[in-house]
């Protein structure tokens, strides 16, 4: 973690309501959420958010429905407005920024997928993925003269110009698109609809992609692919993610950090594979119980990092899930491996540690195991 | 002695009441009376007569009556009448001219070019065989009866007014959906234009301006007709998908951007509803306004009824009918397209 953080969100609270400045105080003697409710008619949307998002990572932001994770994504680009705290891009606190200077840093710095797709209806697919550049040609600009800017305004939609267009199919060809250019959003199932949100955001070609339940409303098969197109996507990219979600394998799937949401605050966060062996508290407990950890968790995260015997039955790599040794090891539990990195070995791994980790443990005392 | 005298001696205004005696005009029923050849009695039939102002005055003669108070209403309108005229009058003579024209050139046209122009107008805004082919029929038939110069004017000023209703009408439709206070505010004027009688709108425009200028009728049927428009904008750019315009502005559109490039090519189903009612309205106003020099069809309805020409009123009747049924399958065709091309989902 030597770079700087790509957005840094600091103190970031959100109350919703009549006069949520007046409310500040109340909620930070440490009023509940339920408490400001019955006794002032507010919401507490968000409370004490920080996150460090680092660039070229995807953060997963995960909560049930009403945690704010929606909320919060939306304070990344200000379709929300804080009530305090400050959310820095690359150092800058786009709180301070104008209303003109908010549409130009929407339109090049971050670029955003919807759960319902939002597409534009009455626009072919190129021409949707061709929005964010579209809008960038004809946003008014100070430098260019005022005939220039006229023309702008008589020139307002549906066609693009040939960089843009050639732009646009390449992203859409590399989402699978081929030659859906000219068919409308309607004409597509959810799933190719959900890929003209991607190429759309691919296309704008901005550091930071934030992703709202993006792949939520498509079926679990089509779900699954998405997610492999987007894991793909970024070993080539490197983009900054921001990815919300209410689902906890699609998290753990993604996510090089993950925030746990609830209630508008968070709960834990770190590195996902950590928050599985150490869930925080109970509620995250019960969260990760149901998970097929043997999928998830890997050999990096439960090995043991000092070599004391020389006695291997084989090999592992330090990224293999569970699943895939014990697939290895037929099920003997009296086997040891030795992890490799990189083809250095780093550690080593004995089966009855494997088959330990595959029990959720409780994070506090002991909780016995049912 | 009146029913209201003891109400008056008993809160000590008998003297402000008598203070001057000028008569006033007379009451209505007093009128009436004196158009029958009777004496003015008035007999006082019910036990406790409502205390109406009429009934006061008879009892306190300082207190106007209901004559006094319309004429008074009269008066106002009159003295602020010059002053209205004055900004009016130039504001709205080009719709004068538009009206006459778009007259004179729909009129003075062979109706071997008219003809065919609308027919290919309908083809274009329609693209519908059907509904082309419907139109020529009803325009040789009426052609065919003698009503054709009637039904062309009627049509020339249905195009005009429609025309500026959609140009006022839109825009202010938008700024309504963008804007609560002003939806708030123009909302009770589109009631009362919907409500108000049609034939009151003529009345304080008869006493603005001239009746033999067009622009008469002409504002009587734009003010009548331009509600649909507007109402119908609004509610269409308020309807326009919210996720959409987030993802318009998550993606960095201006307010111009959005309100060009997404509100209104999604409003435009029911932007396009809204022109259709228009033309409706505006039909059924043009028989109205031709009480005020308005020529076309509503002048042979009129005549009809004035003269008790039976016929002539209902064949007259008949051809509006057709008007509309082609004017409402013309716009429909072409609302059906626009619908087509914006299916979602």
């Amino acid at each position: 973690m030597t770079e700087l953080p790509k957005v840094r969100i600091r103190g970031l609270y959100k109350i919703f309501g009549e006069t949520p400045e007046a409310m500040m105080p109340h909620v930070l003697a440490g009023m509940t959420k339920a408490e400001l409710l019955a006794g002032h008619n507010h919401v507490l949307g968000l409370q004490d958010i920080n996150v460090d998002i680092q660039p070229g990572e995807i953060t997963v932001v995960m909560g049930l429905s009403g945690s704010g994770k929606s909320t919060l994504i939306r304070h990344l680009n200000r379709l929300i407005e804080p009530t305090v705290g400050e959310i820095l891009l690359d150092g800058e606190d786009i709180m301070g920024l104008s209303q003109d200077e908010l549409c130009r840093m929407r339109q090049t710095k971050m670029s955003m997928v919807f759960q319902k797709f939002a597409l534009l209806p009455h626009r072919t697919v190129l021409q949707n993925a061709a929005m964010a550049l579209e809008i960038r040609g004809t946003s008014l600009l100070p430098h260019k003269t005022v005939l220039e800017n006229a023309m702008l305004v008589l020139k307002v939609s549906g066609h693009c110009g040939p960089e843009s267009e050639a732009e646009a199919r390449k992203w859409l060809a590399r989402v699978g698109l081929e030659g859906f250019e000219d068919k409308y959003p309607h004409q597509l199932s959810g799933g190719m609809q959900q890929r003209v949100g991607i190429a759309r955001a691919l296309t704008s070609n901005s550091d930071i992609m934030l992703m709202d339940e993006a792949f939520s409303a498509l079926d679990p098969l089509i779900r699954t692919d998405m997610q492999d197109l987007l894991l793909e996507l970024q070993v080539e990219l490197k983009k900054t993610i921001v990815f919300i979600t209410h689902d906890l394998d699609e998290a753990l799937k993604l996510a090089d950090h993950l925030v746990i949401l609830k209630d508008g605050a968070i709960v834990q966060q770190g590195e996902p594979q950590q928050i599985l062996l150490n869930p925080a508290d109970p509620y995250i407990e019960d969260f990760v119980s149901d998970i097929n950890r043997a999928r998830v968790l890997r050999v990096r995260s439960i090995m043991d990092n000092e070599i004391t015997q020389n006695d291997f039955a084989q090999d592992l790599d330090a990224e293999d899930t569970l699943e895939s040794v014990i697939a290895i090891s037929g099920g003997d539990t009296r086997q040891s491996y030795r992890v490799l990195k990189d083809g250095q070995p780093v550690g080593q791994l004995d089966m009855k540690d494997l088959v330990k980790a595959l029990v959720p443990r409780a994070a506090s005392g002991e909780r016995p195991v049912v | 002695m009146a029913f209201y005298d003891g109400v008056f001696d008993a809160l000590g205004l008998r003297e402000w009441c008598d203070g001057t005696s000028a008569e006033g005009p007379m009451t209505m029923e007093q009128l009436l009376a004196q158009a029958r050849g009777e004496e003015s009695t008035a007999v006082e039939t019910e036990l406790v007569p409502f205390p109406s102002l009429d009934n006061l005055h008879a009892a306190c003669g300082e207190i106007p009556r209901t004559r006094e108070m319309t004429s008074g209403v009269e008066n106002l309108f009159l003295s602020v009448k010059d002053g209205l005229k004055l900004v009016l009058d130039p504001l709205t003579q080009p719709l004068s001219w538009m009206l006459e024209g778009t007259l004179y050139v729909f009129t003075a046209a062979p109706w071997w070019l008219v003809i065919p122009v609308l027919l290919w107008l309908t083809w274009y805004v329609s693209r519908s065989r059907g509904v082309t082919v419907f139109v020529a029929f009803s325009f040789f038939f009426l052609a065919f009866i003698d009503h054709y110069d009637a039904a062309i004017q009627t049509l020339a000023i249905i195009f005009v007014c429609t025309g500026l209703c959609v140009l006022f009408g839109v825009p202010v439709g938008i700024l309504m959906s963008k804007n609560n206070t002003v939806q708030r505010m123009i909302i009770p004027v589109l009631d009362l234009l919907q409500t108000l009688p049609s034939f009151v709108y003529l009345i304080p425009l008869i006493f603005l301006f001239s009746v033999t200028e067009p622009k008469l009728y002409g504002i009587a049927i734009i003010l009548y007709a331009i509600v649909p428009v507007i109402r119908l904008t609004d509610l269409g750019i308020r309807l326009v998908d919210k996720d959409v315009i987030e993802a318009a502005n998550a993606f960095g559109m201006s307010g111009r951007q959005k309100l060009f490039g997404v509100e209104i090519p999604l409003a435009l189903p029911n932007i396009m509803a809204g022109v259709n009612q228009t033309i409706m309205m505006s039909l059924a106003m043009v028989v109205i306004a031709s009480l005020v020099s308005a020529p076309g069809l509503g002048v042979l309805v009129l005549r009809g009824i004035r003269n008790l020409e039976l016929g002539v009123g209902l064949v007259a009747g008949l051809g509006i009918v057709l008007l509309a049924v082609i004017l409402d399958r013309a716009s429909k065709a072409a609302l059906a397209r626009v619908n087509a091309i914006h299916e979602t989902h």
